[in-house]
């Protein structure tokens, strides 16, 4: 029986983790039909500067994950102000190619600054025990984190005048500028969120796994693979789906060996494309 | 008339420039400068500046009595294997290189030499320890680091001998050539010690959890933990046995420790982890080569590179060490000499002995088994050179 709890346990932490990296990618992938490939590098660089102001400053990474988020925040605006608003209207293939080269340039200046050594902040926490079933401190506060950032996302897309807005220039961007919504800032605060939301998810990351650019395409293929199965245009959606996943590979790792946890969760989101193409709780646009 | 002129100037500068090459000796060297490999073609880097300044200083490479100064010819092949067979191909044929180096690790390695040996162009192998490598029939192919088997065979027989109690172990290898190859090594070796194999499996490249695996490793309850993968596997690896309690009376991790970045990772964690490895700076061997002892080439190393020389940068200097003594003891630079010179190679370098077996593989001996003990690395075998005893991991 404990066995059962502590895969189960160990699938929700780890979905924990996936629903902290999808929750900003899904957001604009719904809101602005762009598929954002910088995503996975945002995360890393979130890493980077919680992990230097650490090891340098000895700022805690709980406390950094605040101003990393500021910060992302920030460039994540200046890059949907200043470049991707340009193409945004035009077909997905274009924005997608536009945020690839954006993220060889980021991933590259991450290469030559940082080096891809990996880097870990040296914080261990501990586990919390009950019984025979441990749960790792920081992977708790990884699934209060994710928690958090879909609850306050809940929050703003439905009570806040800007997240009003969002929702409106997702609906028909058209109406949303006649109605006098400024629709290049909107998408710009909307992808400056994402942003927040990587850089925050990457301080909590760099106390779990070694932070190195090598992981960047990787946490953007877990953020993908996330918000198919979660289902798009649903805030919940990116939680839902990382949780399924995370609880996916913790059984299929423990029961077929780890070589096919991947696997069985690729094909889960293949049978989905297929049967439920909205994803496990998908809806058309942020209502 | 002028159009004359210029094309004559032309051929004296392409003549000027042939009688040039003729001076110096290339040397083609393909490093992953950009990418994933970046860190490992960094420290590659820095090893073969080294010898070259070294060689370059003393007038350069004997050869029939004539010195002559050698040229690197370095190109990035940003960790991508096909793009490694591309530079490979462009410096045998446009860049005319004598020589080569080969790539960091096995996979990329096994792509250069396949194109060099098809134009009969030596390659000194670095970083490169899989069989799989050296079985293709390659007669041009030299590597400078030991195979895998021995590495496992050298520690097994030491933990069985000092820790008579284990009796079981569990293994969990990352399905790449040099991980996989490192826990193929490991079951044969238990198997021949008559250790009892409880746990075995491999897990995927993109992998970013253990907990699975670690959980079963734990109701497994195995004497000895051993895990192979890169720096980001092992740390997580590491760090997810404390989240959830997994311990061992020993815990190996293949290569982690022989990196300064384990423990930077790790901390607390790191300590009593054990591994084994090709070369550590506690094994001192003085020679007549270009930097007279492994002190020597490490306080070099330390004060470039301002770290530590893990055994990358070591047998990447050793490989260019090793082509040296062959073409000087060839006294030419006909690629089909050089390469029987290599051949019958039997020497002592700062790195230690280079001999090269039929299959071109560098036979290991006295290979360094190693353990963290309070964050530092310390050696426990060889006996002679030993820095501590091996200690309980739990």
């Amino acid at each position: 029986m404990e066995t059962y709890i502590q895969i189960i346990a160990n699938g929700l932490m780890l979905g924990a983790l996936y629903a902290c990296i999808a929750v900003g990618f899904s957001l604009v992938w719904g809101v602005l039909n762009v598929i954002n490939m910088l995503h996975g590098s945002f995360i890393v660089l979130g890493g980077y500067l919680a992990f230097f102001a650490w090891a340098q400053l000895g700022v805690s990474p709980f406390v950094m994950l605040f101003v990393v988020a500021a910060a992302l925040f920030l460039l994540g605006f200046l890059i949907q102000y200043g470049a991707i608003n340009r193409v945004v209207s035009k077909p997905v293939l274009l924005t997608l190619t536009l945020t690839f080269g954006l993220d060889l340039i980021l991933y590259n200046f991450m290469n030559v600054v940082f080096e891809a050594t990996p880097r870990r902040i040296t914080l261990d926490l501990g586990s919390l025990g009950i019984g025979e079933v441990m749960l790792p401190y920081d992977r708790l506060l990884a699934m209060l984190l994710a928690l958090a950032m879909t609850g306050i996302l809940y929050w703003v897309l439905r009570s806040s005048r800007i997240g009003r807005a969002i929702v409106a220039v997702r609906m028909d961007r058209d109406a949303a500028a006649l109605m006098g919504i400024r629709v290049n800032k909107v998408y710009a605060i909307t992808f400056g969120i994402s942003a927040m939301m990587a850089g925050a998810c990457g301080a909590l990351m760099a106390v779990v796994y070694p932070i190195t650019t090598n992981t960047t395409g990787l946490l953007l293929g877990k953020a993908f693979t996330i918000c198919v199965i979660g289902g798009l245009g649903s805030v919940p959606g990116a939680l839902v789906g990382g949780l399924a996943l995370g609880l996916i590979e913790s059984f299929a790792g423990t029961w077929l060996g780890a070589q096919y946890a991947i696997l069985i969760g690729s094909l889960l989101m293949l049978t989905l494309l297929m049967v439920r193409p909205t994803g496990l709780i998908g809806k058309r646009g942020y209502e | 008339m002028r159009l004359k002129h210029l094309l004559s100037a032309l051929a004296l500068g392409t003549l000027a420039i042939a009688a040039h090459a003729q001076n110096t000796i290339k040397i083609g060297a393909p490093l992953a400068l950009t990418g994933s490999l970046a860190d490992e073609a960094k420290k590659q880097q820095v090893a073969y500046a080294m010898w070259r300044d070294r060689v370059n200083a003393a007038g350069g490479i004997n050869v029939g009595g004539t010195k002559m100064k050698v040229e690197l010819v370095e190109s990035d092949y940003q960790s991508n294997a096909q793009r490694a067979q591309q530079m490979a191909e462009k410096m045998i044929s446009q860049d005319k290189v004598d020589f080569m180096t080969s790539p960091f690790g096995s996979g990329h390695t096994k792509v250069v030499a396949g194109v060099a040996e098809r134009y009969g162009v030596p390659v000194v192998a670095p970083s490169a320890s899989s069989e799989s490598v050296f079985d293709q029939g390659y007669k041009y192919l030299f590597g400078t680091l030991a195979p895998n088997g021995g590495l496992v065979q050298t520690m097994t027989k030491l933990f069985t001998q000092q820790m008579p109690n284990v009796k079981t172990v569990a293994i969990l290898g990352r399905e790449d050539v040099f991980p996989k190859s490192m826990a193929v090594s490991m079951q044969e070796a238990a198997k021949a010690a008559g250790l009892t194999i409880v746990h075995d499996e491999l897990y995927p490249v993109g992998n970013l959890d253990f907990s699975a695996s670690m959980s079963k490793i734990k109701a497994a309850k195995p004497d000895w933990i051993y895990v192979t993968g890169y720096d980001k596997d092992l740390i997580l690896a590491r760090k997810q046995m404390a989240d959830l309690g997994v311990t061992a009376p020993i815990v190996t991790m293949v290569t982690g420790p022989a990196y300064p970045e384990f423990i930077n990772n790790l901390g607390k964690l790191a300590d009593n982890v054990t591994s084994v490895t090709w070369w550590h700076q506690a094994t001192p061997y003085t020679a007549d080569d270009v930097f007279g002892s492994t002190k020597a080439f490490h306080d070099e190393y330390l004060s470039r590179a301002k770290a530590e020389p893990d055994y990358v940068g070591a047998s990447s200097a050793a490989a260019l060490v090793a082509l040296q003594k062959a073409i000087e003891k060839a006294g030419t630079l006909d690629k089909a000499k050089v390469r029987d010179a290599l051949a019958a190679l039997d020497i002592t370098t700062f790195y230690g002995p280079i001999k090269f077996g039929a299959n071109g593989m560098n036979a290991g001996r006295e290979l360094p088994v190693i353990q963290v003990q309070s964050g530092k690395v310390v050696l426990l075998y060889p006996e002679a050179i030993k820095q501590a005893e091996l200690k309980s991991f739990n």
